[in-house]
């Protein structure tokens, strides 16, 4: 670990015990959320282990439980301990930990927590200040309860996989694009992270009822809460985004997705003014000026030959150039960034938006803090546990108490 | 559950001060408020962003409290008319600052600066306040004052790097994901720092970039990259460990089936419930490592079935099956989801103005906590309660405030 990441103060969240049992991301999120700020938090893992740690990526590609780049990241600033709840002692010291903890955290599926006595039902009652906190596909009643789920059927039905590619980017076919779900866990994670919220919200409402509090999550539902404005628009006018370029859901034109020299970039000027702007910054082509364009009406109505025009600009110059003429002319003119440019950028080494960590004995970069706290800051407190590595220390003070 | 309404509300007794615009602030507050925080919304007739947006309610376009973009992230909150381009405007926000817990924008870097209104400034006022910005790209860094729409975070994120189809080039997301995703972050960081402000004391500034929040969603490329030199991949819908891990087209216009299989048994129960016992034994398919090789005539032999299906019928014969298998749902679809709604997930509020609208309540339930839902305050509604009530300003101030254009 390096020095930069030592805290210098503690979290917002110190004195705070949370309790994870969880698998995946969505589980083990929230609970980092709570280690990342500053909360003791003892990750619970099975004799087999997170199944993170055999996802990877590992150094060299070489499978190690220990040094999954996955797991690394989704376990820092965490305590690990081994119990096997089949067993009713397992289950006893689980008990232990939490009539001492303040939150715990699960991702995993009811009936297996009901088969180890650890319910909801039965947790509130023998635990009357914990915040429960349970994270399942579609929630924990309903139709879809008992439903087999995971990040891509959650994204699936949680409405963003219809609209991708979406605006100001489209698709050319329905049929040769499908709905697109990126290659990580955006369900997963954006489950985490609301459930990190609904806990907090449960932990300052303790504070006045004195009582724990069921939170109750579904993974759906929260990718589905994230679609506010798509559904604002079927709500009150009844119209949908589907991935084709469509002047009557993106609006004004230009306001497109190209490609460039060296890369992809967007392209808005979507009033007079940014039009006017546009052609000052193309040097007045004779082309902007044909009576195709010469109105908002006109240039939305002309899209189709407007964006090839467009594109015999752009594909002239790199992203860098684009990106440049956009700042000089206040245009929201965007370049694509690989995640190498952004990782390497000034701006992500001046924010310390990437943090470096040890892993297997390689370095590798991993998003650090998501918001910056100016007293409490986010911080590296220690790295993932090994499989167990608390178990004696923690157990064995749980038996005391 | 018990009917939310009759428990007590978490966030009770928080007071917000929220110069929010676009989605991300207001969606923070919108969380908020709906928890039981009192969330006071300064905007003005001179300058309204989410009030003159479509859409609008059918007959009522262009007035500004039947904007659908307003109403629905401005429910269970308070208007209160200020023009902060006013000297006596500027110092109202400075006393309602004063008088709150939390204060939240999302103005351009340095604006809030040149009102006056900087954290330096409202700490000096009130100490403890929790200030939080948030930006496309933060508060600090040589980019702090570049302008970002949702598709420049998206882009500069590095999520573009790994949307997209198989040896495509990058894509951006559907909706507007950067704005509710760092506006959730937010709300837990306010309540972190409410948390941590109740045991010390301590107030202090939080900085949200939204690019760094959409970075998030993407360890496993950037550690990847960094630690193996291993370039991100676009790959469609599969995944990079399990297969088949797609979307598959269905019977009808533009209909789909998500179908993810994690292990040998589901592989096992996907072939047998689709009637294709045969690929359990086709040498391509026959181990992960094998179905991974061949991922195109997988994914080929999947649709071959799934092109002829309904897309509910397919989903429930492979949820039968024990295959994860849901529908690609478009946003209306969504509104009436079934399961959605036997949570309650989908609330209807109604507005004097633009009737009774449906849109998605919070996703998660409480048993000893409450959520409110009420309707979106019309311009201006707060704003002598706010003035006279909170602040103390006689009704002769008033008076003079209000004809010197102070709240208009």
């Amino acid at each position: 670990m390096s020095s930069q990441t030592q805290p210098t103060a503690q979290g917002p969240l110190a004195g705070v015990t949370v309790v994870e049992l969880g698998d995946s991301t969505a589980g083990p999120y929230a609970a980092k959320l709570f280690g990342d700020f500053g909360a003791d938090v003892i990750k619970v893992e099975g004799p087999a282990g997170d199944s993170t740690r055999r996802r990877g990526p590992f150094p060299a590609g070489l499978p190690d439980p220990e040094a999954s780049g996955l797991f690394m990241y989704l376990n820092i600033n965490k305590l690990g301990v081994v119990l096997d709840l089949a067993k009713p002692q397992d289950q006893a010291a689980m008990h232990r930990l939490l009539a001492r903890a303040d939150i715990f955290i699960s991702n995993l599926p009811a009936m297996q927590l009901d088969a180890c006595d650890l319910g909801a039902k039965t947790l509130r009652s023998r635990h009357p200040r914990l915040i429960v906190t349970t994270i399942s596909p579609f929630g924990a009643d309903g139709p879809w309860a008992g439903k087999l789920g995971d990040e891509l059927v959650t994204y699936a039905m949680g409405g963003i996989a219809y609209s991708t590619p979406g605006m100001p980017d489209a698709a050319d076919d329905l049929v040769k694009e499908p709905p697109l779900h990126p290659a990580c866990f955006v369900a997963e994670t954006i489950a985490g992270i609301v459930a990190a919220e609904a806990t907090m919200a449960a932990l300052i409402g303790r504070g006045r009822t004195n009582q724990g509090c069921h939170v109750e999550l579904s993974e759906q539902a929260a990718m589905a809460a994230m679609q506010i404005r798509d559904v604002t628009n079927a709500s009150y006018v009844g119209s949908h985004y589907n991935r084709l370029l469509n002047p009557v859901t993106i609006g004004r034109m230009p306001n497109f997705y190209l490609p460039c020299k060296d890369g992809y970039v967007t392209v808005a000027a979507p009033m007079e003014i940014h039009w006017e702007r546009l052609t000052q910054t193309m040097g007045n082509p004779a082309w902007a000026q044909s009576e195709l364009y010469s109105t908002e009406a006109a240039r939305t109505a002309n899209w189709i030959t407007l964006r090839l025009n467009l594109i015999d600009w752009t594909i002239t110059l790199s992203s860098d150039e684009l990106h440049a003429f956009g700042e000089k002319s206040q245009l929201p003119i965007f370049p694509f960034y690989s995640i190498r440019k952004m990782a390497d950028s000034d701006h992500s080494r001046v924010r310390g938006t990437l943090a470096e960590v040890e892993i297997g004995g390689r370095l590798a970069r991993m998003p650090a803090a998501p918001f910056q706290m100016r007293e409490t800051p986010w911080g590296l407190r220690r790295p993932a546990p090994r499989l167990g590595e608390h178990s004696a220390g923690i157990l064995a003070e749980g038996l005391v108490t | 559950m018990t009917p939310a309404r009759s428990n007590p509300l978490p966030l009770e007794g928080i007071r917000v001060l929220d110069l929010g615009q676009f989605i991300a602030i207001p969606f923070c507050t919108l969380w908020l408020a709906w928890l039981g925080a009192e969330v006071v919304v300064v905007e003005s007739r001179r300058r309204m962003t989410s009030r003159t947006a479509p859409p609008f309610a059918k007959g009522h376009e262009k007035q500004p409290d039947a904007s659908g973009y307003f109403n629905q992230l401005y429910s269970s909150k308070k208007s209160c008319t200020v023009d902060m381009t006013t000297a006596g405007g500027r110092d109202i926000v400075r006393r309602l600052a004063g008088v709150c817990d939390v204060m939240v924008d999302n103005f351009s870097t340095g604006v809030l600066e040149k009102l006056g209104l900087g954290y330096e400034s409202v700490a000096e006022l009130n100490p403890s306040i929790v200030m939080l910005s948030n930006g496309a790209f933060g508060r600090v860094g040589p980019m702090r004052n570049a302008r970002g729409l949702h598709s420049a975070v998206n882009l500069f994120s590095g999520v573009a790097d790994v949307t997209g189809y198989a040896d495509g080039h990058p894509r951006i997301l559907g909706g507007v994901l950067p704005d509710p995703l760092s506006g959730t972050y937010s709300g837990f960081a306010i309540l972190a720092a409410i948390h941590h402000r109740q045991r010390t004391g301590q107030g202090q500034f939080i900085d949200v970039a939204m690019h760094e929040a959409m970075l998030t969603l993407i360890p496993e490329a950037v550690i990847d990259l960094t630690m193996n030199d291993v370039e991100p991949q676009r790959i469609g819908n599969r995944d990079r460990v399990n297969a088949p891990h797609g979307i598959y087209r269905c019977r009808g216009d533009d209909s789909w089936v998500a179908i993810s299989v994690t292990d040998e048994t589901g592989w096992g129960n996907l072939c047998r419930a689709i009637c294709h016992a045969e690929l359990l034994d086709d040498p391509r398919f026959v181990s992960l490592e094998a179905r991974r090789s061949n991922v195109g005539a997988l994914d080929l032999a999947i649709e071959a079935w799934s092109r002829t299906q309904d897309v509910h019928a397919a989903t429930d014969l492979l949820q039968r099956a024990g295959v994860p298998a849901g529908p690609v749902l478009r946003v209306d679809e969504m509104l009436n989801n079934e399961q959605l709604n036997a949570r309650g997930g989908v609330v209807t509020i109604d507005h004097p103005v633009a009737g009774p609208r449906r849109q998605m309540g919070l996703p998660w339930n409480m048993d000893s906590l409450g959520v409110e839902y009420r309707r979106a305050p019309l311009l201006g509604e707060h704003t002598r309660e706010i003035l006279t009530g909170l602040l103390g300003v006689s009704e002769a101030d008033y008076a003079r405030l209000e004809a010197d254009g102070v709240l208009a």
